[in-house]
Order: C-alpha cells, then structure tokens, then sequence
C-alpha cells in the first residue's frame, strides 16, 4: 500500500497506557546501613510484600516466588521472577526486574523497581521506590483508578512490615507476609477512589 | 400526506401503538436466555487476557474433574473436525477457538459445559493456558510498518493490510486541488465504537439425535442467512437446521455476524446429544463482539472564492482488528463509504480505503448504519464545516449555496451513486425556523463579548439505505432481495411472514399497517411473524435499514397480488366484469353504485368456499422484492451547545432534527426511532469508545468505561418532518432507523467546535469528553 500516509497529532486516536509509574517515600528511624542490608535481601525483602513469598533462588541474582494480589472479589496469584539487575551498595541502590503470570492465565504484570536508602542528618534513613508498574489482561481493564489504589494500599501494608522487620535481626527465618483480606482491601480501595482529590 | 384509511383500520401514517409493546412491558417477552428445555446445559468461554501471544499450551484436565463439568472443547479438538476457523462474512476467516495464538485481548480460547451456568464458569477458571506474550499492534497506523509484527501467520500475504480500495477520478480530482482557490482539511477519527444492544448475544443449540435436526435459537438479524451459512460450514444439510430468532433485545448489526460462541454451543450440542446454553456477559459483549467504526478520515474539500465546491479528496484508514469481519455487501470493502460526497453539487471526487489488521476484536460491523454510512456522514458534514470556516462562511449559507437542487434528481453523484430524489433545503428551512437560526447567531456574538461560549452546529446528511438491488448487492453470494408472504383466512384475518427479523423496531405494527393499507384488512387482525426460519419465507434480515425499503415494498406487492385475485373473486361474487369494479381500501364496488360491493372479508370468505370455476382456492401471495435502486433518506439536524468554561462540559441545550424518509408508516414509530438514534449519536459524540492501552487491554470493556446515556443525560429532542417520497419504493417510504444515529454525530461535533472556533478550534475527536474541552481552554488561554 504505497501512499499511505496519516498525520501524527491531530485528529488521531489516542493510546492510554497501561504502564505505570509509581514513587513512594517514607523514612525510617533505623540507620541507613541497617536499612540496606534488609533491602538488598530479596528473601527479607519478599517479606514484607503483602501477598508475596519467595519459592526458589535460581541464582545469585535470580529468584522465584509468588504474590497473591485481591481487588475486590477477585484474587489474582501471578507466579513469576525477581530478578536483581543493579545492586550498587556504595550508594545504597537497587534495581529489581519482576515479572509474573497469572496462575490462571488470565493475565500478566511486570514491574521495574528502583530502590534507594539515603541517610539523613539525624541519623535516621529515607526510602526511595520508583516502580514501573505493567498490567496486562482481566486486571489492566479495571483501569488505573483501581490499580494505583490497590498498589497505595500495598505499600501501606508494605512499609508497616518493613518497618518490623527492621526490628528483627537479619538472620531471622524468613517468614511469610499475609494476604490482606479482601474485605478490607477492596472496601479501602473503594473508599479511596471516592475520595480522592483529583 | 393524508391517510386512506380509517384509524380503526390503522393503514399508513396512523400513530397506532405498537402490538409487541402488550408483552413486552409485561415483562412477557421470549428472548433467547429465556428459553429453556428439558436436559439443557451451559456452555462458558475461557479468553485470552493477552492481546498477542503464543498459545503454548491449553491443560483442561483440572476442568474436567469438576464434578458437573461434562465437556471442554478446544482449539485442537475443532481442528480435528476442521472447524477451528470458520468464515466470517467478508472474504476472511477467523479462529472459532484458538490455536497457534492469540490475537486480541478476550478471544475465544477454549469452551466448557457444564450441568448448570456456575459450574461451566467455575471449570473455566480451572483451564490451564500457557501463554508467551508477543509483540502488540495496537496502533493502526503502524500496521503497515517494517518493525511491526505480521499478526495473520495463516495468510500467504505475509502482511497486516487487508484491502485496499478506491472509487473516483483520482487524476481530475488532484487536478482541480491544484487549482483551487480555497482548500479545506479536516483528519477526523471515527472512534471504535460498540452497539451494546440491551440484550447480550446468545444461543441454544439443540440437537435431536432422534429426529437428526439442529434447532438452533439465536440472537439473530439474518436468521436464513445464518441457516445457511450453518449448512455450508458445519455440513449439515440445510432442511436438518432450523434457525429461530425470538425476541431480539436491540441488535443494531451486533447480531449481524456469527459468533465463535454460537459454533462452540452447536459443536457441543453435536457432541453431547443435549441442548446448550450459552449466553454472553456484558464485558464479552463488549471486548469480542462486532465493534463499529474504527475509521481514521483525512477529507479535503477544493472550493472557489465563492463557495461553490469543486471536488472531494478522502483517505482513511480502516481498522479491522484481529480478522475481517464486517458484514457488508460482497463488493463494498468500505461498505457504502462513497456516500460521502454528501447533499452537495459537484462532479469530481476521489475516495480511497486501506484495511489492516490490529490486536483488536474482529468486527467493522454496521452499527445502525448502512455499511458505512454514518462515517462518511460525519466525514463530509465536518469537512463542510471546515471549509465554512475557511472561507469566513456561515456554515448554513455554504450548505444551501452547494445541495443537489430538486429539479437534478435522479442525481448521479461522482462516485457513482444516483440518489433517488431529495429536497435538501426544504428539509434546513424547516430546521431553520425550528430552532430560530438568525435568533440563535445574534445571541451568540452578544455571548462572545461576554466570554461566554455557545455553539451551532448543522448537519444536512445523505443517507444510502435498503440494499440492495441484486445486480450490484449480495451477502456472501446471496443476493439481497427480501419478502413477504401473507395468508388471507376465511374470515378476513390475515398472518403476514417475513425474511426479516424485528430486533425491537415494531414490524409486527408497521407490515401489518402496509396490509391495511392496501388490503383494508384493520392491521389489528393481522399477524406477523418473523424469525423462525421453518415457516417464514427466505430473506436477508434486518438491518441497513433495509425492512422497509424492501421487506416492506415486497409486503406491498404481494398484497396486491392479494388483491388482484380479489378482484376476479369479487367480479364472479357480484356477477359483473373486473372492469367494472373499482377499489377503496377494504372493498370493491361497481362503478357509480357504491351500494353495490363486496368486502375483503366477504372475497376471503368466499376464496374458501365460492371462488369461481377453474380458480384455485386461498388467498395468499408471496412476494420477493429486488429493489430496482437503494433509497436516500435526508434531512438537517441543529444542534446548540453551551460550554462550562469551568468544566469543560458541555451542555446540548436545543437539539432539533427533521428528518424526510419519504411516506411514512407509523408516526410514532418514526419518532421513536429518531428519538433512540439521536440517544445513539450523543453517546457516541460524547461518551463512548472502545479504547486500548498500548499492551491491547480494553479500556471499554465494561459499562463502568464504556458509558450509556441515561435519562439524566439525555437532551430533549425536537423533531420535524418534510416528504419526499421514494420514485421507484411501491409506496414510496425509504427507511428511517438509521438516520438519526448517521445524521447525529456532526451535528454535536459541529456545534462544540462553533462554539471554539473564534479560539482557532476546527476539529475535535469524539467522544468529546469535559477534560479534552477543558484541555483546549487552557491550551487557548481561555482557563488557567
């Protein structure tokens, strides 16, 4: 088909992207050393993902798990591989790859994450995620407005667990974080795209 | 136009109330999910959630231990029986279940059948698919580039172009482009849309081993088309099948094509020797039916100084998604696209259309449209209007300065259609002084001074409709006649079965009101039926706002086949001689005694019991009407907007819409169409696409993204009316389901970029949504 030619911009339909970038930061009262050697240990780390278990370590930098993600009445395991592609400890960087099915076939997600503790004056450490978060099949169509408050409610969970974890001492048997309801996560979720000020 | 009969007989142009409406606002409707049988069962589609992807592996052991699942069918299983892909109804096939791969997001991947409709859902779940994940095409306009994946491995043309076609004088219209002193662009997307018709798609297969015959009860608009298409596909012989379509719940061409759940339910029925279910959810509906639209439109319009058009130069872009599936006449890979030199006078045009694939859901159905129509509609009404504002115009002066005069038709337009006949500017007068045009301008330069924003917007469409004449128009070979066959009883009642299939349009009312009209038989003792493939005569279906035009003429005619025999039975009944007798609807008298007549009721009384030597017995006649040309609906819609600067909303505060679809039937009938259709087109202006990301997940999948109108939304419409009746329809009617939905679109369009175009605006995308109007004024500077 020669001659066919069709203008960028105006008057073309547009693409929404599923993929979705998500910062968080907290801070914790801890020193930065002691936070790092929890965050550069995916098997620590794994822990305090609601929902998520480390199943395997494939190799030094590959591992296997599971997480288990509820919206509403649907629960959806994706199986998959964490992969860490940077771990840059002068500076207390982390950069993890990961990338699951759904058990159910019923979709796929990926998410890059890039992970960073900075030492504060008073001693105390701040966390910095980005995550690039990918959403394919019968989840990515419920939109972001789900997605984002389901993952707000995740990092919630997510940072409390981190935070007791730090607690713990770093040989401690890695345990298993629990699922959250799904009463409570849909019902915040829910409660949180009503309320949102945007 | 006055009517010849009495109301109590109810002919054409009575507002006689609709007979199904009696059942169906009792809630006693028999739609297909109502039916139910003995020893049935319930069939569940397992889909893909990827949009491209390896199928590695499909595991249905886990699904079959369910206690109460009692078959699942694959990809691999069908392709044993040669049925994993089947035809679709334009020079394609697609995949009835996977194998291979996926290619859009929901396909059908694998089928369960279970004892009851939980059972079937649960062992769906319990499918185990492997999937690898390749490549998304989303993006029409890169179907065609190097990097992009070829999606259709089962073609030779290792390509994703489907079609390319064109009509026009490509060298005379590039010409006058060069030349002209005026030129006007307008790239315009008809978004992809869905009809989502109230009722979701759906069948039950039933398979008589006893008997040897499949009944299958079907969302159907064509349920002889689809008989036979069963019959060429499956092998089964055409007399073993019987298709019945009972009340359709709105179809508006969704139930046009045949779906891979329908071939998996009969496959399973084959098998299992037991009647199945299977019914479509909303969301199914939504991701994997027949979408519409679709439509990437570049117009150019070539004018003088004086406004007079010169010539139109189109060029689009069509997006099929995964499989061709569009269902339209045989020779037209754009469906009636060439419509689209509109109401105008100008002898030169050059259209083209290129088709690709994508990872979309297959379809380009005719959404309450005449194959295309209501694109090219929008296209040409819209590229008028940015013509209007390049030459500083009124877009209504710029209109009635081009349309076709009513002394020019028959009217040859350059692309090669001839409109039957029109009067365009009789249609805008009455529009006009309906809404008070002059008023209206006045208010909004007084509204612009004060920062305030309002809109006018016009459409003056030409539609194509009733197809289609056999020489030029045929489904998937068959041509596109349609007909009537109607059963005089001896006591004067009459049955009336047609090749078409009401989906919520009042046929039961309407044929029955052509009967009176020309029989004088009250159209209360006259019962259609429609959609049972064993009893009513063969016919192509509903749709393209074809009943009328050529159901309705074909009911016509054999009525008066009807009345021709009457005729010798009322000369031998009044012993006197066919000439001497003379008709008014009910009767025949002698001429200059009137006292001296027969009725109809008398004549069939007498067809049974007294009919003249040698004659045969009954009265009955069947007509199959091939329309000698396609009918051309018109009319002018305004439109008037107010714009919430705050918002971006917009508000339709006045909409006005005469319409002209000849002689008309049933008033209220034409005024309930209209009123569904404008609904239609507001929805579409306004609120409605099937969107994907860019991995193919659907953005429209549900009525949570994909918004219908209600109440609440809805403007009040104000409608009008002028005639001009068909030259070559029996009785002059040309169809009318579809132009408010075809009409509609630019009228709203239109009326929200004249309310931004003093800011530089000249075209919009639908839906217009408040964000994308917010967006505009902020980029114009008008909102912070």
């Amino acid at each position: 088909m020669e001659g066919v030619e069709h203008p960028e911009g105006e008057g073309r339909g547009q693409l929404i992207s599923m993929a979705m970038q998500i910062e968080k930061t907290f801070q914790v009262k801890e020193p930065v050393e002691q936070v790092w050697s929890l965050l550069s240990d995916p098997r620590r780390i794994a822990t305090c993902v609601p929902g998520a278990k480390i199943t395997d370590q494939v190799n030094e930098k590959t591992y296997k798990g599971t997480i288990s993600v509820r919206v509403g009445p649907t629960t959806t395991d994706y199986n998959g591989e964490l992969e860490i592609v940077r771990l840059d400890s002068q500076n207390h960087e982390i950069e993890i790859l990961g990338k699951g099915q759904d058990v159910k076939g019923r979709g796929s997600a990926s998410m890059k994450m890039t992970g960073k503790a900075r030492a504060l004056e008073d001693g105390s450490t701040e966390i910095t995620s980005v995550s690039e978060v990918n959403v394919v099949g019968i989840l990515a169509q419920m939109g972001s407005r789900v997605i984002s408050e389901v993952s707000n409610i995740m990092f919630a969970q997510f940072v409390k667990n981190f935070q007791a974890q730090l607690q713990q001492p770093a040989d401690a048997a890695a345990g298993e974080a629990k699922p959250i309801s799904a009463a409570s996560l849909a019902w915040a979720a829910a409660k949180g795209a009503f309320h949102r000020d945007s | 136009m006055g009517c010849r009969t009495s109301p109590e007989v109810g002919g054409m142009g009575h507002p006689i109330k609709r007979k199904e409406d009696l059942r169906f606002i009792q809630g006693k409707g028999n739609y297909v999910d109502d039916v139910q049988l003995p020893e049935m069962v319930y069939g569940h589609m397992v889909r893909s959630p990827y949009a491209h992807a390896r199928l590695k592996s499909v595991n249905t052991e886990n699904a079959k231990k369910l206690p109460g699942v009692l078959a699942v069918i694959t990809g691999e299983d069908l392709a044993k029986a040669n049925l994993a892909w089947m035809p679709t109804l334009f020079f394609d096939k697609q995949m009835v279940l996977a194998t291979g791969k996926v290619l859009f997001q929901s396909q059908e991947v694998a089928f369960v059948v279970a004892e009851d409709p939980y059972t079937a859902a649960d062992g769906a779940e319990l499918v185990e698919v492997e999937y690898e994940e390749l490549p998304v095409l989303v993006d029409p306009h890169k179907s065609l580039d190097p990097a992009s994946p070829i999606l259709r491995e089962d073609r030779e043309e290792k390509s994703n172009h489907i079609f390319h076609w064109e009509v026009g004088d490509k060298s005379a219209t590039d010409e006058v482009f060069e030349n002209a002193a005026v030129k006007a662009k307008v790239d315009a997307v008809f978004q992809r849309c869905h009809p989502a018709p109230l009722e979701t798609c759906g069948c039950v297969a039933d398979f008589n081993a006893a008997t040897g015959r499949l009944t299958i009860h079907l969302t159907s608009q064509a349920p002889h088309a689809h008989r036979t298409l069963f019959a060429l596909v499956g092998g089964i012989p055409e007399n073993n099948i019987r298709v019945i379509s009972p009340d359709i719940g709105g179809g508006f061409g969704n139930k046009v094509p045949i779906y891979p759940g329908y071939v998996c339910a009969v496959v399973a029925s084959l098998t299992l020797k037991r009647p199945v279910k299977w019914i479509e959810t909303r969301s199914e509906n939504l991701q994997s039916t027949g979408f519409a639209r679709d439509y990437h439109m570049t117009a150019e319009l070539a004018a003088g100084q004086d406004g007079k058009i010169q010539a139109l130069r189109v060029k689009t872009l069509a997006d099929h998604g995964a499989f061709n599936a569009a269902a339209q006449p045989t020779k037209f890979p754009a469906g009636l696209f060439s419509i689209c030199t509109g109401a105008y006078d100008y002898p030169t045009a050059f259209c083209e259309v290129d088709g690709v694939y994508t990872n979309k859901a297959p379809g380009g159905i005719a959404y309450r449209c005449s194959f295309r129509v209501t694109e090219a509609a929008y296209l040409i009404e819209r590229a008028v209007d940015v013509l209007a504002q390049e030459l500083k115009t009124d877009p209504v002066d710029l209109r009635r300065k081009n349309f076709i005069a009513p002394q020019k038709f028959p009217y040859k337009s350059p692309l090669g259609w001839s409109y039957d006949s029109g009067d365009y500017d009789a249609a805008m007068k009455v529009a006009l002084d309906m809404v008070g045009y002059d008023e209206l301008r006045k208010e909004q330069q007084e509204k612009r001074k004060r920062g305030e924003l309002m809109g006018i917007g016009v459409s003056s469409f030409v539609e194509i409709v009733g197809a289609g004449p056999a020489h030029t128009f045929d489904i998937a070979g068959i041509k596109m006649f349609d007909s009537s066959e109607i059963r005089i009883h001896p006591t004067g009642k009459a049955i009336c079965r047609m090749g078409t299939k009401s989906q919520g349009q009042g046929h039961e009312t309407t044929y029955a009101q052509i009967v009176a009209e020309e029989l004088g038989i009250p159209a209360s003792d006259v019962t259609v039926e429609e959609g049972d493939t064993d009893t009513a005569p063969y016919g192509l279906g509903t749709y393209a706002s074809r009943s009328t035009p050529v159901s309705g003429a074909a009911t016509a005619v054999a009525a008066r086949k009807i009345r021709a025999k009457a005729k010798k039975i009322a000369a031998h009944l009044l012993e006197c001689s066919e000439e001497d007798l003379d008709w008014e609807p009910g009767k025949f008298f002698v001429k200059g005694a009137p006292s001296k007549a027969k009725t109809i009721q008398d004549i069939a009384f007498a067809a049974y019991t007294n009919m003249p030597e040698g004659m045969e017995a009954g009265l009955e006649a069947v007509d199959y009407y091939d329309p000698p040309n396609l009918t051309f609906p018109f009319g002018t819609y305004i439109c008037v907007v107010d714009i919430d600067k705050g918002t971006g909303e917009v508000k339709v505060r006045r909409f006005v819409a005469v319409d002209d679809c000849g002689n008309i039937i049933n008033p209220m009938i034409v005024d309930g169409q209209i009123h569904g259709g404008l609904t239609e087109g507001f929805a579409i202006a306004f609120m409605q696409e099937i969107g994907y990301d860019e991995s193919g997940n659907v953005q429209g999948g549900s009525f949570m993204d994909y918004l219908l109108p209600t109440a609440v939304e809805t403007p009040t419409w104000e409608t009008g009316k002028t005639c001009t009746p068909s030259p070559h329809h029996p009785f002059g009617a040309k169809g009318v389901g579809e132009s408010p939905n075809v009409g509609s679109p630019a009228a709203f369009v239109n009326a929200v970029v004249d309310a931004l175009s003093h800011l530089g605006v000249t075209h919009i995308d639908m839906p217009i949504a408040p964000w994308k109007v917010w967006n505009i004024l902020k980029e114009k500077g008008v909102v912070n």
